[in-house]
């Protein structure tokens, strides 16, 4: 609008200022429209955008707005009301010029006040002299005991509970009956693991029940299959023992075995060949009987174990007997190994084994003389190569080569000489070791025995045998006292004798060492030598007793017959008085026999020479007759002839 | 053959899980029912220089000192670590027994100690594979090797697992992988780079 503004300008002309109105609206486009009369032919329109109308102008307001900003700040609360509209405007106009970080800066500023706020009352009201403020507890009203409620929560509370743990203890017991009524085939895996080494290989589980891990070199692998019972029985017997779990052995382990040691004596009168060959052939032994199938597996596994155990050491017996090189040759026959120990003495060795498959045949029965300290020790023979296969000593130092003793190591520096090295490396085989515990056994037993004879029906001095307690497989001792009764603790005669694998060693009282041989005859000799040679040492000492003196005495006559073994001892006795001579001889096989010598006084009729000193002159010896005298043994009719004599020339004299 | 090469594989374990490991050992190995063996040693490491040859030849005297008459004499060639495949180191082996005057003897020779050290540990065996669990002690005392002048060169013991016998047996080694993979993740016995050591020795 134009308006001349003459009265205010200085200047003569006036000017003249538009004012137009700010354009309300804004220009959406900007259109050429033809239009024919127009100068150019078309003109320019403007289209505007609609104004905003009332609730669309508040709304864009609205967004303006900052709702998350201090109440307090604002004039009043964001309503939907039009009155409010122009406040809004001019906070929500004010906002954006202030700093943003006041607000936050505000709210840190009030919370400090109020934490110093409380922690002044808080010093205040704690302080040990509690002079301006002391808290107080404020006593509650106890609530209003409402026993019926109580009650009611209460026996609420305990059914729930009670439920739950019967729910538990169902469950349990639910599980447990299941478990032992049903025999889990897993819980029964799990015991078989305790006890045996299992593999699981595919689907199959194997187990391991050959002696391998402790040392065993034996061919056989000794593997086992685990397996679920089937469900088919035969025969419908006895299901209830089973379980769940089956074992299957390998075949050539079913059954049951055993070693059989059995030595006998073979009559013969040839020294070699003497082999009773008609016990060598295949024997069932009767004690064992048909194997269940449906043994329990531990009783299986170890039956089949077992089985494995005597197979081995059979076969080692068996490759000794045949690689042997000695010099009676052992025989091998089927499941037998035999051989001669001494001669007419044979050990025989028998793998027993029955599957429990064959139908019972009606043998001749054997009576089985089972040997069973040498089973046992076979046995031990055979854990004892185990052990030495794996059980190396250690090495020190500890660098030095694995699997040598000491000795060996220690045979370098020290210069052995070939034939020491030899000697450290024989081992013996288990044949011949086991030959050797016979061959002491048999020799144990025999002497035992001929002792034994010669002590039951020899009475005049008595023998009393100490079988030693210490004792190896090859190797025992004793000590065989003689004694005459009465004069037991006077004077007795005892020897050692070491039984060896095949010789015996005795050792006498003077310290002399004798070897016999396994022959009986020669320890029964020896006895009753030792026999004559205790009657002269209790003569001897009677005399000492009684006072007569000993003229002389031999332990090995040269005169009068041959002994048909040993030697004959002799003792002369004079009497205290001199007046009589005392011959008494003793030999093994003579007994013993006493002479007395005459005295010329006994022949008073005969007196040729009248000298008195003639009569002192020994005559001829006469035997005396102990049978006559009355004692129990020997000794004591000594005592008496002695204790006679003694008097009897005292009485005469006087 | 003579038996001239060593398969070996080593590991260490802390102070605190031998206690484990050692009954590991005992329920895998030979002998468990045994006493548990154990081994004190004393060895002095001589060296000898040749003009030719940079590195000195080495030589080792070891002794027992529980069995004081047994003295050996070793000769350890390099730990070759070889390829992927073989699963062991393998050096040559070359060990003897000797009189007590060994020591002695080599320094005659031309021989210089060059240091000394006492092992103590225990040993299991597995068929003909050794292992042994060993620490090892630094001497205060030359010479001396009794327990006061003796201290631990670290807390850790060393394990190896060794079977010595002739070259070319190469079977040897997946025995004794087969054995390592037993031992783990208690102890890893791996073939571990010589050279590598005694780079960052240098």
């Amino acid at each position: 609008m134009a308006a001349p503004y003459s009265q205010f300008s200085p200047s003569p002309t006036p000017v003249n200022v538009c004012v137009e109105a700010v354009l309300e609206s804004q220009i959406q486009e900007v259109r050429v429209v033809e239009k024919p009369d127009a100068p150019d032919g078309h003109e320019i329109q403007e289209v505007y955008v609609p104004p905003l109308s009332m609730s669309e102008n508040l709304t864009k307001l609205a967004q303006k707005i900052d709702f998350y900003k201090d109440e307090s700040d604002e004039k009043g609360k964001p309503t939907s009301e039009g009155e409010k509209e122009e406040e809004e405007k001019t906070g929500a106009a004010f906002q954006p010029s202030l700093w943003p970080w006041d607000s936050v800066r505000t709210k840190l500023r009030t919370s400090l006040t109020e934490m110093s706020v409380l922690l002044d009352i808080l010093n205040v009201s704690s302080s040990k002299e509690k002079r301006y403020m002391v808290l107080d507890p404020v006593q509650q009203n106890a609530p209003d005991p409402k026993l019926a409620v109580q009650l009611m929560s209460k026996r609420r509370a305990l059914q729930s509970a009670a439920s739950v743990l019967q729910s538990g203890a169902e469950r349990l017991r639910k599980s447990h009956a299941e478990i032992n009524n049903k025999n889990d085939f897993h819980l029964e895996l799990l015991n078989v693991r305790q006890k045996w080494r299992l593999k699981k290989t595919g689907t199959s589980i194997l187990g391991d029940l050959s002696y391998r891990s402790v040392g065993s070199r034996y061919m056989h692998n000794g593997v086992f299959e685990v397996v679920k019972s089937s469900d088919l029985t035969a025969e419908g017997e006895f299901l209830a023992q089973r379980g769940s779990l089956d074992v299957v052995v390998p075949t050539e382990l079913e059954g049951g075995a055993y070693i059989q040691v059995e030595v006998k004596s073979v009559p013969g009168n040839c020294i070699t060949d003497t082999m009773d060959l008609t016990g060598a052939i295949l024997r069932v032994p009767s004690g064992i009987g048909p194997v269940r199938s449906e043994t329990y597996w531990q009783q299986k596994l170890e039956k089949a174990q077992n089985v494995l155990f005597c197979k081995e050491i059979f076969a080692q017996l068996a490759r000794e007997a045949v690689q042997s090189k000695a010099s009676i040759p052992h025989l091998v026959v089927g499941n037998q190994i035999i051989t001669n120990v001494f001669p007419g003495i044979q050990l025989s060795i028998v793998l027993c084994h029955s599957t429990g498959k064959e139908r019972e045949k009606k043998l001749p029965q054997y009576k089985m003389d089972h040997n069973h300290v040498l089973e046992h020790s076979l046995h031990q023979l055979l854990r004892e190569n185990h052990f030495k296969n794996i059980n190396f000593p250690a090495p020190h130092p500890v660098t030095a080569l694995v699997g040598l003793t000491k000795k060996r190591r220690l045979a370098g520096p020290n210069a052995l000489s070939r034939k020491q090295l030899m000697d450290m490396s024989d081992s013996e085989s288990m044949l011949d070791q086991i030959i050797k515990q016979t061959k002491h056994n048999v020799l144990r037993l025999r002497t035992m025995q001929t002792i034994d004879g010669i002590a039951a029906t020899l009475s005049d001095p008595q023998l009393t045998v100490h079988w030693s307690c210490c004792n190896s497989s090859t190797e025992a001792s004793c000590r065989v006292i003689i004694t005459s009764q009465g004069y037991d603790l006077r004077v007795w005669h005892s020897f050692v004798i070491i039984i060896g694998v095949d010789s015996l060693k005795v050792i006498i009282k003077e310290g002399r060492v004798f070897f016999l041989s396994f022959e009986e005859k020669e320890l029964q000799d020896f006895i009753m030598w030792q026999v004559s040679q205790h009657q002269i040492s209790v003569s001897q000492n009677l005399a000492r007793l009684m006072g007569w003196q000993i003229m002389s005495t031999s332990t090995a006559m040269g005169v009068s017959d041959l002994e048909s073994s040993g030697t004959a001892s002799s003792l002369i006795l004079a009497a205290p008085n001199k007046e009589r001579i005392l011959a008494i001889k003793s030999g093994p096989s003579s007994g013993i026999k006493v002479f007395l010598q005459q005295s010329q006084k006994d022949n008073k009729n005969r007196v040729i020479l009248p000298d008195d000193k003639w009569q002192s002159v020994g005559a001829d010896y006469q035997q005396v007759d102990l049978s006559k005298f009355e004692g129990r043994n020997f000794a004591s009719k000594l005592e008496l002839l002695l204790a006679t004599f003694s008097h009897d020339l005292s009485s005469s004299s006087s | 053959a003579p038996l001239t090469t060593e398969f070996f594989l080593q590991g260490s374990v802390m102070e605190n899980s031998l206690e484990t490991l050692v009954n590991r050992l005992k329920g895998l190995c030979d002998n468990a029912d045994y006493q548990q063996e154990s081994f004190q040693d004393h060895e002095m490491v001589f060296h000898i220089k040749n003009t030719s040859v940079p590195t000195p030849l080495v030589f080792r005297v070891r002794h027992s000192l529980v069995q004081t008459e047994c003295w050996s004499l070793r000769y350890l060639g390099h730990a070759e670590v070889g390829d992927k495949n073989r699963p062991t180191l393998v050096r040559s082996y070359i060990d003897c027994p000797t009189s007590e005057n060994v020591a002695q003897f080599i320094g005659e020779l031309g021989f210089r100690m060059d240091h000394e050290f006492v092992v103590k540990g225990f040993y299991f065996h597995k068929g003909r594979m050794k292992i042994t669990v060993s620490k090892f002690y630094k001497m205060n005392q030359p010479g001396n090797t009794t327990n006061d002048t003796i201290e631990t060169v670290c807390p850790s013991y060393l394990v190896e697992l060794s079977v010595v016998t002739s070259s070319g047996q190469e079977a040897v080694g997946d025995d004794m992988k087969n054995f390592a993979e037993q031992l783990k993740p208690l102890v890893t016995l791996e073939k571990t780079d010589h050279r590598k050591i005694q780079l960052a020795q240098t």
